[in-house]
């Protein structure tokens, strides 16, 4: 059985055999017995770091993970073309799912987004998801630096005048967001920007199917263009 | 002429004391178009009729609440003796008037409880209710239905616990003491749950809040 890096299977315990370097110092007789220790300790730990690892997707997923990635970037990260597209890197797979079915049922208008979602049957939008959760990839950055600060006071605490409520309420202090809620942290400054400033024309279009949506419509309603553009790029630099 | 200075300069005297009178009036009375605007910025993250939330953090139902409770903890959270980052700046800018007026207005809602478990398993909720109407006797725990009422309603400073998250409730009893009671020179109320909140495990604290949690 020739070596894998990853499993081949997305159990992590079977079939896998730790990868050896060629060429590796001969171990002296008397540490046979240690090297043997090492060595099973070596597979052990291989193990339990190829559970940790991304399983490696099935034909069709990977076929339309790769599809995602043409415009969402290699690693998820997010990617500025005609529109900026967001990141998808660490999403929060029931905010993903949700945001899926709303393109679908046009509940999020977004004609490409309606195009190649409405043909994902409801367990490949589960399983898209959950493979973008686990991703991990740096901030595309190429926010103003100079509105971080104002932004990271607003994202914390809110505009109380305004009555904006503190973001960090329900997408976390880390802006990771929670269950239908998003994660913020490294998406990206121009889409921030979009999303919140076109709110009520993109989100919940169909009134007699109201969605979490509704929830930010009054918060994207009572910043000022400075507001949105400051914490846009506060959680745009997030890690 | 001069008659008819006089005249004008007492009629915009009494003018200039109306106005005052009315703006000083203003002040201490709440617009409706302020207040519903203030309630639903406290819905954005309190839910839908101020049913609780589940934000980052279980966010707290204030639906029928106790108005006093409200009142007491949004004066802890301003001055520090509750702490919240979020709720001391939210807080803090409110007017003893439209504090008072919030307060009232989440008193008079009642939907149904929010439900859900937020990740808490529990027990099953018999055991809550016993805990609830009995105490635990042996680890001097009272019978949480002494203070909080039998149908955990509440009762002025007493909290209503009716319908709450129960992982806020979960989390909060877990945290008592890190989040009450913070300035030491100026004690309130929470201290009396102090001992309490202690004495609770964590599998009857889940039991207790799964029960007070689907009570309407």
């Amino acid at each position: 059985m020739p070596c894998t890096e990853q499993p081949v299977n997305s159990t992590w315990f079977s079939h896998t055999v730790p990868c050896r370097k060629a060429g590796r110092r001969p171990i002296p007789k008397t540490g046979w017995l240690l090297a043997m220790h090492i060595s099973v300790v070596g597979v052990v730990l291989s193990g339990t770091g190829q559970a940790a690892a991304q399983a490696e997707p099935r034909s069709g997923l990977a076929a339309k993970i790769a599809y995602c990635k043409d415009c969402h970037g290699a690693s998820a990260q997010g990617y500025r073309g005609y529109f900026p597209i967001p990141r998808l890197a660490g999403q929060q797979p029931e905010y993903l799912e949700n945001q899926l079915h709303a393109f679908i049922e046009r509940r999020r208008a977004n004609s490409i987004m309606f195009s190649v979602a409405h043909v994902l049957n409801p367990a490949m939008v589960k399983e898209l998801a959950a493979y973008f959760r686990g991703l991990k990839a740096k901030p595309v950055g190429g926010a103003p630096s100079g509105q971080i600060a104002a932004g990271r006071k607003i994202f914390e605490n809110g505009v109380p005048e305004a009555n904006v409520a503190a973001c960090a309420a329900c997408h976390g202090p880390n802006a990771v967001g929670n269950g239908q809620i998003p994660r913020l942290a490294g998406q990206l400054y121009p889409y921030v920007v979009k999303e919140l400033t076109n709110w009520s024309k993109e989100r919940g279009q169909i009134p007699s199917k109201p969605d979490p949506s509704m929830i930010m419509e009054p918060v994207a309603h009572s910043l000022t263009r400075p507001q949105v553009d400051a914490v846009a790029a506060y959680v745009s630099s997030l890690d | 002429m001069k008659i008819v200075k006089t005249q004008l300069l007492v009629g915009v005297a009494v003018l200039t004391i109306a106005l005052g009178m009315s703006c000083r009036i203003d002040a201490a009375v709440v617009s409706q178009q302020e207040l519903q605007a203030k309630m639903a910025y406290c819905k954005t993250c309190h839910g839908i009729d101020g049913r609780g939330f589940r934000g980052f953090y279980p966010i707290p139902r204030l639906a029928g609440q106790q108005v006093k409770y409200i009142e007491n903890q949004l004066h802890a959270f301003i001055e520090h003796r509750r702490t919240n980052n979020i709720m001391f700046n939210v807080a803090h800018v409110l007017t003893p008037e439209m504090l008072t007026a919030l307060a009232t207005n989440f008193h008079e809602l009642n939907p149904e409880p929010l439900g859900g478990m937020g990740g808490v398993s529990t027990n099953p909720a018999g055991e809550g209710k016993k805990i609830f109407e009995e105490g635990i006797p042996s680890a001097n725990v009272p019978p949480c239905a002494t203070c909080h009422g039998a149908e955990a309603k509440g009762n002025e400073d007493f909290p209503r616990l009716a319908g709450q998250l129960n992982d806020y409730i979960f989390a909060k009893l877990k945290n008592w003491s890190s989040e009450r009671g913070q300035v030491p020179g100026n004690p309130d109320n929470s201290a009396m749950m102090e001992p309490i909140a202690h004495g609770l495990t964590d599998a009857q604290i889940r039991a207790v809040a799964a029960y007070v949690s689907n009570l309407r």
